[in-house]
């Protein structure tokens, strides 16, 4: 029986910099709303794409985010497969997204925007 | 947007075999060019954003390239040179470039900046010769 490690806990979510500014500021210009909500969504060529929208109160079986004085909730659907997931914002002249680097996911698509795992 | 006219125009290529028809295919096709469907459309949200974007001398370039999960993809970059092969596309004093092999693939289409909460981002919509896309619309198929 080997030892048992005790693992520091770990946010389920964490946002890069850039993504943190970004929220920030989506949510200064909408302040009726409390955070924004990340969840997954059957769709795509690849099973599963994320979803991203404003939320005004925190569900009951939501993970809460709090990192650098932003909220993002994780939608319990979510949670599983968005664990340890990375959230950056990239903007570019042409685009500008949020891109979720999650070390879970198998494949994606090679648009990005779908995925499996 | 199609024209009665241009509908069975466009017809005829799908009935006769591309590759092997000789002269009436290339006589087909020079009609084609005439019409109106030849050219790419550019939605209102487009103009606004290349106005943005966009500095004097600089055009949108648009690619079709053979990747994606559905066969083709679209690839846009920011250019300034135009070639001897490239039609431009203007409207309101921003324009989008588009060389005749990916005007093959993409004519008749809009291009249209697309904004989410998740992702802002320029997509060519209604292409009339894709067949089905991948969700993401940066890649298609072409009907055959």
């Amino acid at each position: 029986v080997s030892k048992r490690t005790i693992l520091p806990i770990r946010a389920a979510l964490t946002l890069t910099p850039s993504a943190v500014s970004k929220v920030k500021q989506l949510l200064q210009a909408k302040p009726e709303y409390m955070g924004l909500k990340v969840g997954v969504r059957t769709r795509g060529c690849n099973g599963l794409t994320y979803t991203l929208d404003y939320t005004k109160a925190k569900d009951k079986s939501d993970e809460e985010v709090l990192q650098d004085g932003v909220r993002v909730f994780i939608e319990k659907k979510a949670q599983l497969t968005l664990l340890g997931t990375e959230m950056d914002f990239v903007e570019t002249k042409l685009s500008s997204e949020f891109v979720f680097n999650n070390p879970n996911i198998k494949g994606t698509c090679g648009c990005g925007e779908s995925f499996n795992i | 947007v199609t024209s009665s006219r241009g509908h069975t125009v466009r017809r005829w290529p799908s009935l006769i075999s591309p590759v092997t028809s000789p002269v009436h295919y290339s006589s087909v096709s020079l009609n084609a060019s005439s019409t109106a469907d030849d050219s790419i459309y550019l939605s209102e949200s487009c103009v606004k954003r290349l106005t943005e974007i966009i500095n004097k001398g600089e055009y949108l370039r648009i690619t079709v390239e053979g990747g994606g999960c559905s066969g083709f993809q679209y690839k846009f970059l920011v250019d300034t040179v135009r070639n001897e092969d490239d039609r431009v596309f203007e409207k309101k004093g921003v324009g989008v470039i588009v060389d005749q092999d990916s005007l093959e693939f993409m004519k008749g289409s809009t291009v249209d900046f697309n904004e989410e909460l998740i992702r802002s981002s320029f997509q060519v919509m209604k292409n009339p010769k894709a067949d089905h896309g991948c969700s993401c619309g940066s890649s298609f198929s072409v009907k055959i």
